[in-house]
């Protein structure tokens, strides 16, 4: 049988906004994140395989190439951390202003950088 | 209830109970991922950091299934696409937590 129902409309024919781009970056991490979390149970995995075959795995991670994919991973992290507060606040009903939408938008474009800093030198400086 | 609404509920849950469990593995990831391998055993080995990334790791799967399927639904427009590709998540969700967390039991 023909499926009847509709499709979302291509994101294309849409004038861009602050909250449009928060929700397809939402998606976009979501699905980052998930990539990075497979590669993480990877790693993690990895470990039986014994120190010597870990030595390869913590030269990459070492790396430039690895702490910006770690830094990556982190920024990707903190934008879905703010993204989903601003998500389950708007599931309580709050904040559907035009104003408000965007201010809460631009708070989760600008926190997320603030908080990948923040993450990395908790992280890395008191843990 | 109907599942559309379930699926919803579910959604809500498990994306709250996702922000505090991503904020602790990054914060540990960032301190862990370039030490040495027995720093990174030792991490892995304790039960509290075991049972938190077994959890956290359910948990994303279960999201992630839950939140992409939603993509398939907005934008696929093929049912027989849509229902393999939605199997192929399901079943990806529940195997690689399950194998992770076999192997990290093991550790």
């Amino acid at each position: 049988m023909e499926n009847k129902q509709p499709l979302s409309p291509h994101i294309q024919i849409y004038r861009w906004h602050i909250s449009s781009l928060v929700s397809i970056s939402h998606r976009i991490t979501g699905i980052i994140n998930i990539i990075a979390i497979t590669l993480i149970c990877l790693w993690a995995s990895c470990l039986l395989l014994g120190e010597a075959n870990y030595q390869l795995i913590n030269l990459f991670l070492s790396s430039l190439v690895g702490k910006f994919f770690i830094l990556a991973i982190t920024w990707s992290f903190s934008f879905q951390v703010l993204s989903e507060i601003r998500h389950l606040i708007m599931d309580l009903g709050y904040g559907y202003e035009l104003n408000t939408t965007k201010i809460s938008g631009l708070l989760v474009i600008f926190g997320s950088v603030i908080l990948t800093i923040f993450f990395y030198l908790v992280g890395d400086t008191f843990l | 209830m109907i599942n559309a609404t379930k699926k919803w509920i579910f959604l809500k849950i498990s994306g709250a109970i996702l922000i505090p469990l991503m904020i602790w593995f990054i914060l540990n990831l960032i301190s862990i991922y370039d030490e040495d391998y027995l720093n990174v055993i030792n991490f892995f080995q304790n039960p509290l950091s075991k049972m938190l990334f077994g959890i956290f790791i359910i948990n994303a799967y279960f999201f992630s299934a839950l939140s992409i399927s939603e993509v398939f639904e907005d934008y696929v427009t093929n049912d027989k696409i849509k229902s393999v590709a939605n199997k192929l998540l399901y079943a990806s969700a529940v195997v690689i937590p399950l194998i992770t967390i076999i192997l990290i039991s093991r550790l």
